[in-house]
């Protein structure tokens, strides 16, 4: 039973959509990420759903009751949700303890109650030590973690969560990546997570959305999104990807550049008939091997074969990234592959892939 | 008989007496339930403050409110209240005559006559019986001994047109002070606006109150006064400051400072016992021992090197006529000096 | 931030961070403070078109006519000009020079330097004006006796009842905001663009005056416009060193017209212009300068080094020290001087010391007991609620509560067109007479200072706003705070130190404020600054002197209490 229903949400700002037409169901104990580039709208349904600002159309219900509408706004301090900022918003004249214990005041509760509470979150985000430090003795991740720990003591229904990460260096917001999931995974609370980060997004969500100028491109859980995006603009946000334009027949074969056949799996709830249409191909996907005995077997298998020239290849420790000269076609396919077995520069090369990771896309 | 007579006589004195002062003790009485009395006066700060004093050791517990400022401003003052429907101020009292005749005529003034005041000499009383001459002094010319010499001093009014004294000389302003209002308006009718045309020409220093040009006469700023109030030049002098005062032989205009009782004064009481008190001997003669001032009351006595009036030549001056030329007077004295 | 969080967080700003409903509890607040305002600003203009255009057969320009062909006011308009615009000039040369060698420089003591500019800012005009008759009267001023004692001669060196001498004094206590404002332009400019000029050849003196100066261009522009201003709206100056002179300025001449028997609505007429004029400069000087306030140049680039001054920096600091010393080192001493004395042209011996001056302030005459009260009260209820006001409105505008919130700092800043006096006039004619008469009491006193300081209190309190991220009041709302209990808990105390500055200014600018009080007193409210003129028309120099160092003392005070209370505060930055 979905216990937060967005539909039709609609707002505008100075003429321009910025939230247009949006529809999203979310499940009760679900973490959904909002993820999309900068102007998406990802930031402003946040602030809609918070209830920081009006629709101009459509309508928000948690729990079946309408919250927000064109006419009426529920004010944010009477729709039991947390939010964690960007700017992590820690009160820099309260103490961490304070601040944690702030948002319990209007619960009323006796001083005893409070400050069980509090200890409690405090630990569960390893910060009990340091709960009469002030804001401006801290790191950003120790910030992020009162932030959360404020968020989360008052037990709210719905969390929302804006780029909480960004200003957080790479190796900290690795690992308060999984503080959240972890978090989420403990408390069970409704989480809607909004990042710019498809990474991010892939590591703590069970359902993403994925937003461009201000509409819903397509929904799903991580894997799903990866495997198979509907389009291209997903496709190229969430992971690498190679994509070549061509024909598609409507049933599983796309002929790219005219000449090459390739066999393609679709998404089953996706609507594509024959026609102009993209193959999305992951770089992960692909297997490359210089034997030709080996590829054949492949092949023999139901592979597609590709065959070309290592045109570049960059070393990265864990993997190295090659680029792949398709010629006479007039395309390359980027490819990812093991450290174990390197190829050179100028190496004739077999690049394999299963109809599977062939997936047809729309040309959006 | 006539020992009968006298007794009578005797007794209805003593009876009278009496009456008197339980008519006072009433009226202190009724004064003292007010608790304080409101004076919009144009008085020196010095001399106002000890006035002021003088009364509040004597009557307990009434107090005064002293309000100073120049003559002009204080009828300024007056009348914005009034305008405004504001009844704040209890007893007038400018150096303007003017003035009184102004308010006499709006019906702003309380007929009232303090008893002393039947024996002071008739310049001193409205014939009406609303106001009365508290205090008297004279718009003289001084200069600084120490710079100017006293056989080079300007003598006559005339003297000060002499272009010798260009930058050298100080005026206090008709437009703040009715003293000086009522030395123009006697001078004008003398020698005519040609005169003050002429006096312009020395570029005097402008000050606004008959008090200033003391100090500036003898801080040597200008050493040479052209008009400012006698008693305040003579205190001054008093004080060890280097001053001389000259009283013109051509005549010195005479300023009488009336004061009255507002109709709608909110200390009707005190009022009157304030009046009755300014006009006692015992005050009288303490404005004329400290203040250097002039009365009206015949048994005060003054100080030795004080001139008496009636050795001088009195340019008295018309209160009616105050009244009319006040306007005529501001405009043509601020367009020849300026501002 | 990164760019994608700004670019929403601005657009969403220009139209409603989080707007206000009707449905919101805390809606009457903001209303009820948005519509006062309103009233305070625009009721007293509104009296002074009505008294200037009408009269018993309709409307009129009569008056307009009288004002532009009568002589006199001809003459006081003239003055006017002549006086404002060689005082702008003057403070610009003034305030830029020290602002340039203070920010741009390797001048020693810079800290004194700025205190004895602040001193400047703080000293009220009309008691430098004062203090300035003491110094150079040209017989009896302290100067020109020095002067004539050492090199014998007759005449005076200075004579400070004269044009040049009001120019002077008034050029002395206008540079300060020139100062402030070329010094913050300073700062910006980066050594970068200097030092390229000094690669190519030029030396120091070139450099500042074929780079730096150019850049500041418009700042010194904007510089002139505010000291010009500043010199139109001055009454008691004027009316100290230009009325002895024959001389009339257009404040002076209002309140002439203000004397028994009252020319109101000339005085209203000759407001208009007066307005008008202001208007124009203000809205001149915010094109000049750009939408901020001062030139952006080139603002983040390169570091800032200092020139170095090299065997000039003695002769410079003793420039400096000198021009210093004129609005505050001789003042101060002559006012602290004439207090203890009793012959104040005299050298101060132990035969010439008193205190009587101090006893008779203080102890003995009434008016001078009541004003001090007066002034402090009236100073203590305008600051507190001033602050109150221009905290609210501040809030307002600046998390756009409603739509056309952001016209509400208009009106808060109105008043700075409006020269003090004519604002006294406006009110005036508004509230003496019924149902709003509150003439004679000191209320009247209390709006026309409240309106008068509004600007610069709302000034602060924006910028007070500005620094506090509105994501520490999202952050309290959603966890159960409404508005106002978020303002209780969250902005106020980050506002504290912001705030209580923004009190001091009020405070400040009630306790010294002349040109307004001067037409809206009565005896029993007088305040201090209206006393101190009246006993001048009086010659009471020591008094004066009193109750001057007293408006100096308490003003000191209050800076160095708020600056240590500032100094204390945890402040808020962004995330």
């Amino acid at each position: 039973m979905a216990i937060v229903s967005i539909r039709g949400l609609t707002k505008k700002f100075t003429g321009a959509a910025a939230v247009d037409d949006l529809d999203l169901e979310i499940g009760d104990g679900e973490f959904v990420s909002l993820l999309g580039p900068s102007g998406c709208g990802k930031t402003t349904t946040l602030r809609l759903l918070a209830g920081f600002l009006q629709p101009d159309a459509g309508e928000i219900c948690v729990g079946g009751g309408v919250i927000s509408s064109a006419s009426h706004v529920v004010p944010p301090e009477r729709r039991n949700m947390s939010m964690i900022f960007q700017s992590y918003a820690v009160w820099p004249h309260m103490t961490v303890a304070q601040n944690v214990a702030y948002g319990l005041k209007f619960k009323k509760l006796d001083k005893r109650q409070i400050d069980a509470k509090v200890a409690k979150l405090l630990g569960v985000v390893h910060l009990l030590e340091l709960k009469d430090r002030y804001s401006s003795e801290l790191s950003g991740g120790q910030q992020q973690r009162v932030a959360l720990a404020r968020a989360l003591v008052v037990e709210p229904q719905i969390l929302l969560m804006d780029e909480p990460l960004s200003n957080l260096d790479a190796n900290l917001r690795e690992e308060m990546r999984f503080e959240i999931r972890r978090l989420h995974e403990e408390f069970g609370i409704t989480t809607i997570y909004v990042t710019h980060d498809q990474a991010e997004a892939m590591a703590t969500s069970d359902r993403i959305a994925v937003l461009n100028r201000g509409r819903m491109v397509q929904a799903g859980r991580p894997a799903e999104i990866f495997d198979h995006p509907r389009t291209r603009f997903v496709a190229e946000f969430v992971g690498k990807a190679n994509i070549l334009a061509g024909r598609f027949d409507g049933e599983n074969r796309m002929q790219i550049d005219g000449r090459l056949a390739v066999r393609v799996t679709r998404n089953p709830d996706q609507e594509l008939t024959s026609g102009e249409a993209s193959l999305c191909l992951r770089p992960h996907h692909i297997v490359l091997t210089a034997d030709q005995s080996e590829a054949e077997a492949l092949a023999r298998q139901d592979y597609n074969l590709f065959s070309g020239v290592i045109q570049r290849r960059i070393y990265f420790g864990e993997s190295a990234d090659y680029t792949v000269d398709l010629a006479p076609h007039p395309f390359s396919l980027r490819v990812v592959g093991a450290p174990s077995r390197l190829y050179d520069r100028g190496q004739r090369i077999f690049a394999l892939a299963h109809p599977e990771h062939c997936v047809v896309i729309s040309n959006d | 008989m006539k020992f009968r007579t006298g007794l009578f006589v005797l007794a209805s004195c003593f009876v009278s007496v009496s009456l008197a002062r339980a008519q006072d003790a009433q009226l202190a009485a009724a004064a003292k339930k007010e608790g304080k009395v409101v004076w919009y006066t144009s008085l020196a700060i010095p001399s106002s403050t000890a006035i002021s004093h003088y009364f509040q050791n004597k009557y307990k517990g009434i107090e005064v409110e002293v309000h100073r400022n120049g003559s002009q401003r204080v009828l300024q003052r007056f009348m914005q209240e009034a305008a405004a429907g504001l009844k704040n101020g209890d007893i007038v009292h400018t150096s303007d005559a003017g003035h009184f005749e102004l308010l006499k005529d709006k019906g702003m003034l309380l007929k009232f006559m303090p008893q002393a005041v039947a024996a002071f000499p008739d310049g001193f009383k409205d014939k009406a019986g609303f106001y009365y001459g508290m205090r008297a002094t004279l718009s003289v010319i001084a200069h600084n001994p120490k710079i100017v010499a006293e056989k080079d001093a300007p003598q006559t009014w005339k003297d000060l047109l002499n272009p010798k004294w260009s930058g050298k000389m100080v005026t206090a302003h008709p437009g703040y002070s009715g003293i000086i209002m009522t030395h123009v308006l006697a001078l004008v009718n003398v020698y005519g606006w040609d005169y003050f045309r002429d006096l312009a020409k020395n570029k005097l220093h402008i000050v606004q109150s008959a008090n200033d040009p003391a100090g500036v006469v003898a801080s040597g700023e200008r050493p040479v006064g052209v008009n400012g109030a006698e008693y305040f030049y003579y205190k001054t002098l008093k004080q060890g400051n280097p001053i001389k005062i000259i009283y013109p032989k051509e005549g010195v205009p005479l300023v009488v400072s009336p004061v009255a009782i507002a109709k709608d004064a909110p200390h009707p009481n005190a009022a009157k016992l304030f009046t009755e008190f300014i006009f006692s001997k015992e005050s009288q003669q303490l404005l004329a021992d400290k203040e250097g001032l002039y009365t009206g009351h015949p048994e005060v006595t003054y100080p030795a090197d004080k001139p008496k009036l009636k050795d001088l030549k009195l340019l008295p001056a018309d209160a009616d006529e105050l009244e009319k030329r006040n306007a005529e007077i501001k405009k043509r004295f601020t367009e020849f000096f300026g501002a | 931030m990164p760019a994608s969080q700004t670019g929403t967080i601005n657009r969403i700003s220009q139209t409603g961070w989080s707007a206000v409903r009707f449905n919101d509890p805390t809606f009457p607040v903001w209303i009820g403070a948005a519509l006062l305002l309103v009233f305070l600003m625009v009721l007293p203009l509104g009296a002074i078109f009505r008294a200037s255009l009408w009269d018993e057969t309709g409307l009129t320009f009569n008056r307009y006519l009288e004002v532009f062909t009568n002589q006199q006011f001809l003459k006081a308009i003239w003055n006017t000009l002549i006086i404002s615009t060689s005082v702008g000039v003057l403070a610009v040369i003034i305030g830029a020079l020290l602002a340039w060698l203070v920010t741009r420089t390797d001048l020693p003591w810079k800290k004194p330097i700025r205190a004895l500019v602040m001193a400047s800012f703080v000293t009220p005009p009309f008691l430098g004006a004062f203090a300035w008759t003491l110094l150079a009267g040209p017989n009896a001023g302290a100067l020109n006796k020095f002067y004539r004692a050492v090199t014998g001669s007759e005449e005076a060196l200075f004579n400070i009842f004269t044009m040049p001498g009001l120019i002077f004094v008034m050029a002395l206590y206008s540079f300060p905001f020139v100062f402030s404002m070329i010094a913050n332009v300073c700062e910006l400019i980066s050594s970068d663009l200097e030092d390229a000029a000094e690669i190519l050849g030029a030396n120091k003196w070139r450099t500042a005056w074929t780079v730096t100066l150019p850049l500041a261009l418009p700042a010194l522009i904007g510089g002139f416009i505010l000291a010009f201003l500043h010199s139109l709206s001055l009454f008691g100056a004027p009316a100290i060193l230009g009325l002895p002179a024959g001389l009339h300025t257009i404040t002076t001449q209002i309140w002439t017209l203000f004397q028994y028997p009252p020319r109101l609505d000339m005085a209203a007429a000759f407001s208009v212009p007066l307005l008008l004029a202001t208007m124009v400069l203000i809205v001149a000087q915010k094109k000049i300068l750009g939408r901020k306030g001062y030139s952006t140049v080139g603002g983040k680039g390169g570091q800032k080094r200092l020139i170095g001054l090299g065997w000039g920096r003695i002769p410079v600091l003793l420039l400096v020290f000198g021009i210093l010393s004129l609005s505050v080192f001789l003042p101060y001493w002559i006012l602290l001087k004439a207090a203890l004395s009793k012959a104040w042209a005299l050298p101060l011996t132990w035969d010439n010391f008193t205190l009587h001056n101090l006893s008779f302030t203080f102890f003995e005459y009434g008016d001078t007991q009541r004003a001090i009260y007066n002034t402090f009260k009236l100073g203590l209820i305008t600051a507190t609620i001033g602050t109150l006001l221009a905290t609210l409105i501040a809030y307002i505008t600046n998390r756009n509560l409603f739509r056309g919130a952001r016209y509400l700092s208009f009106f808060a800043l109105a008043p700075l067109v409006i020269p003090g006096i004519v604002l006294a006039v406006g009110l005036f004619i508004a509230y003496t007479r019924p149902p709003l008469l509150l003439y004679g009491t000191i209320w009247i006193l209390f709006v026309a200072f409240l309106t008068k300081e509004m600007p610069i209190g709302f000034s602060q309190a924006e910028s007070t706003f500005k620094s506090i991220h509105p994501e520490l009041e999202d952050a309290s709302r959603i966890i159960g705070a409404n508005r106002l209990t978020t303002l209780k808990d969250v902005t106020a105390p980050l506002a504290r130190s912001g705030l209580i500055a923004a009190w001091s200014f009020f405070f400040i600018g009630v306790i010294r404020e002349l040109s307004a009080a001067i037409l809206l007193f009565a005896p029993q409210s007088k305040v201090v600054s209206v006393v101190i003129f009246d006993l001048k028309e009086e010659g009471q120099i020591g008094v004066i002197a009193v109750l001057g160092i007293l408006l100096l003392v308490v003003s000191f005070a209050v800076i160095v209490s708020v600056q240590r209370l500032a100094g204390r505060d945890v402040v808020a930055t962004r995330g």
